[in-house]
């Protein structure tokens, strides 16, 4: 990213350990304001300290983080103003919904504080923005999990934060109300135009809704870019690998090309053994009598949308998972048992370690 | 609605993998009955014996007003003593590491496990005029042993067990997201402890109190010797009991027992309904 983009929240250098295990070590990252930003890594991957090392919530043992280009680290957590949302929300249980969103407002400086009517006008509108109208007086034990989420937001959203943090804001959903949220999510960040950044360990979640990813593995930044790059130009053989499961073929470089299950694919490293992945939806699969690599067939499943073949590839111990769409193979009868061929569509290769 | 209907929803209950319910409930009632309600049933019965008239003369005895003051004003001091001191203690115990921790730990449980008489014993020595404690105090011209004073620290003594095992789990089991959360909306560490911290303990907080409270009244062993016993000042409702019955005055006694029952309940109720009352305002506990 150039120099002269500019910054919401900048943070170089950060490092901390828990213990002898490093957390985060030596990360630096840029956020721009308005953005929504993604954090992506498996889990102890470092992300979640990133985000609470932003907050505040956790003091990193070295490196700075700056909001507007000022240091942050003789901020208090108020003076912040971070909106922070809890992975497993922590509602104030024992307040009605309208007084946990309210909270951050009647928790201020008398003389900063709003009036009862301004705070409860305001109240009214964030139930209203997160679709919660005529639920201020329930407590949160009596809502859903996704409707808990939203008052977490609501309540986040409340104190007019100059960025909104969240912490695997969808981890304890399940996967019907999980999708609805994201969209909605969306459609909020485009209204408010808030500076967010959120962690999260599902990729297909990262990218359908960020607009930079961050992935993080070991507590170190892999690599940053729009869902596209990051997808068609991993930098890594990790990041290739975490986005949608690949395969991996030890192959020889030649004259800028290498031969990877029956198609050559350019490369710009010079001649020498590399490693080839390849994703499992990168995979044609054509009757034996076409071009490409000759593998048998050990299952068959389907699941949803798509089908998963199971191949058995010479020089590979493992067996290759490929994914098709089920409508190209609707016509088509695999055979359990029976020999394909196997070609690659694309594929993308690293130095050999 | 049929019959079976009908006994199906007097004795309600939800299904559930594990049988026994009539045996279970049968054991229970029976045992409750036995233990329980038998004894204090033949209490009732035997102040009966008294008539409405005779009870209010017994009851209305300055000697008896006083002890029965003396046993519920310092049961209740001594509560609230311990429920500061408890609560103080619990919060250490739960959220900081120190050496010696398992220690203490283990010595919250002492006023427990001590006989009563022997803690009485020890508090008296303590507190005598000329004692450890008393000495110094005598000097600045307070006086504990042989005073009012000696019973309510008697009490606190002994209650202070319970209101540290009643907060402690509560407290280790509270959520530290909750005060990251009011921290990050601005709120300061005071606003964070009364308005979210707090509110959440105070359910088993006034559990605890009410047993420091129900202990400290019915307390005989550890506070006769501290107390000095002098009727009209430090002499304990208890107490009065025992003096009564060997007295062979065993209307007398069931008199004073059948009131401090009373009074008893009425103070649990009491505590009771304000935890209902806290309970209900987390929305009515369906995760408590």
């Amino acid at each position: 990213m150039s120099k002269s983009e500019p910054v919401a929240i900048g943070v170089s250098n950060l490092s901390h350990t828990f213990g002898d295990f490093p957390a985060l070590n030596n990360v630096s990252l840029d956020v721009r304001p308005g953005e929504l930003l993604a954090l992506l890594g498996p889990s102890g991957s470092g992300k979640t300290t990133l985000l609470r090392a932003i907050a505040g919530l956790a003091r990193p043992d070295s490196g700075v983080i700056s909001f507007q280009g000022a240091d942050a680290e003789g901020l208090s957590l108020r003076d912040r103003r971070v909106g922070f949302v809890f992975q497993q929300y922590a509602l104030f249980r024992h307040m009605t919904v309208a007084d946990n969103i309210g909270f951050g407002l009647r928790v201020r400086p008398r003389r900063r504080r709003p009036t009862r009517a301004a705070i409860a006008s305001r109240v009214a509108e964030l139930l209203a923005l997160v679709q919660l109208d005529g639920l201020g007086s329930r407590f949160p034990d009596q809502l859903s999990g996704g409707q808990r989420q939203r008052v977490a937001l609501a309540r986040a959203l409340a104190i007019e934060p100059q960025v909104l943090l969240l912490d695997e804001p969808f981890g304890a959903l399940d996967a019907k109300v999980r999708k609805e949220l994201r969209q909605w999510l969306r459609g909020l960040h485009k209204e408010t135009g808030l500076t967010t950044i959120f962690v999260t360990h599902d990729q297909e979640e990262a990218m359908e809704l960020a607009d930079r990813v961050v992935i993080m593995r070991e507590g170190r930044v892999e690599q940053v870019g729009t869902p596209a790059e990051i997808y068609d130009a991993p930098a890594t053989p990790f990041v290739c690998d975490f986005l949608g499961h690949a395969f991996r073929f030890s192959v020889a470089v030649q004259g800028g090309s290498a031969r990877v299950l029956g198609a050559d694919v350019a490369t710009k490293l010079a001649d020498g053994p590399a490693l080839a992945y390849v994703r499992s939806h990168d995979v044609a699969v054509a009757p034996v009598e076409a071009n490409g690599v000759a593998a048998r067939l050990l299952a068959l499943r389907g699941s949803g949308a798509s089908l998963a073949l199971e191949f058995a590839l010479p020089g590979l111990s493992a067996p290759v998972e490929v994914l098709c769409p089920r409508v190209n193979v609707a016509g088509e009868d695999f055979v359990v048992g029976a020999d394909y061929v196997l070609t690659a569509r694309a594929a993308h290769i690293f130095p050999a370690p | 609605m049929n019959v079976a209907a009908a006994s199906s929803r007097v004795f309600a209950r939800a299904p559930s993998v594990l049988p026994g319910f009539g045996l279970t409930l049968g054991l229970t009632l029976t045992w409750t009955s036995l233990i329980v309600i038998l004894p204090l049933a033949a209490l009732f019965w035997r102040a009966s014996g008294l008539g409405f008239g005779g009870f209010v003369d017994l009851a209305s005895d300055a000697r008896v007003v006083s002890a029965l003051r003396l046993s519920f004003v310092a049961a209740i001091i001594g509560a609230a003593f311990n429920a500061a001191a408890g609560l103080l203690i619990a919060w250490v115990l739960v959220r900081y590491d120190f050496a010696g921790k398992r220690l203490v730990d283990a010595m919250i449980d002492l006023p427990f496990a001590l006989p009563t008489a022997v803690s009485g014993l020890a508090l008296a020595a303590l507190y005598a005029p000329n004692g450890w404690l008393g000495a110094p105090l005598a000097q600045l011209g307070i006086k504990i042993a042989f005073t009012p004073a000696g019973v309510v620290v008697a009490c606190m003594f002994i209650g202070l067990p319970f209101v540290v095992r009643q907060v402690q789990p509560v407290l280790a089991d509270l959520d530290r997201s909750l005060e990251e959360a009011a921290a990050t909306l601005g709120a300061s560490r005071t606003q964070t402890i009364v308005r979210v911290i707090f509110p959440a303990i105070l359910p088993a907080l006034l559990t605890g109190f009410a047993l420091a409270f129900a202990r400290g009244v019915g307390e005989y062993g550890s506070i006769i010797f501290i107390a000095g016993n002098l009727p009209f000042t430090s002499e304990i409702a208890p107490l009065l009991i025992i003096i009564r019955l060997e007295e062979f005055n065993y209307q007398g006694a069931t008199a004073i027992a059948v009131l401090m029952l009373l009074m008893s309940f009425a103070v649990l109720l009491a505590v009771n309904l304000l935890q209902s009352w806290s309970r209900r305002r987390t929305g009515g506990g369906r995760h408590a």
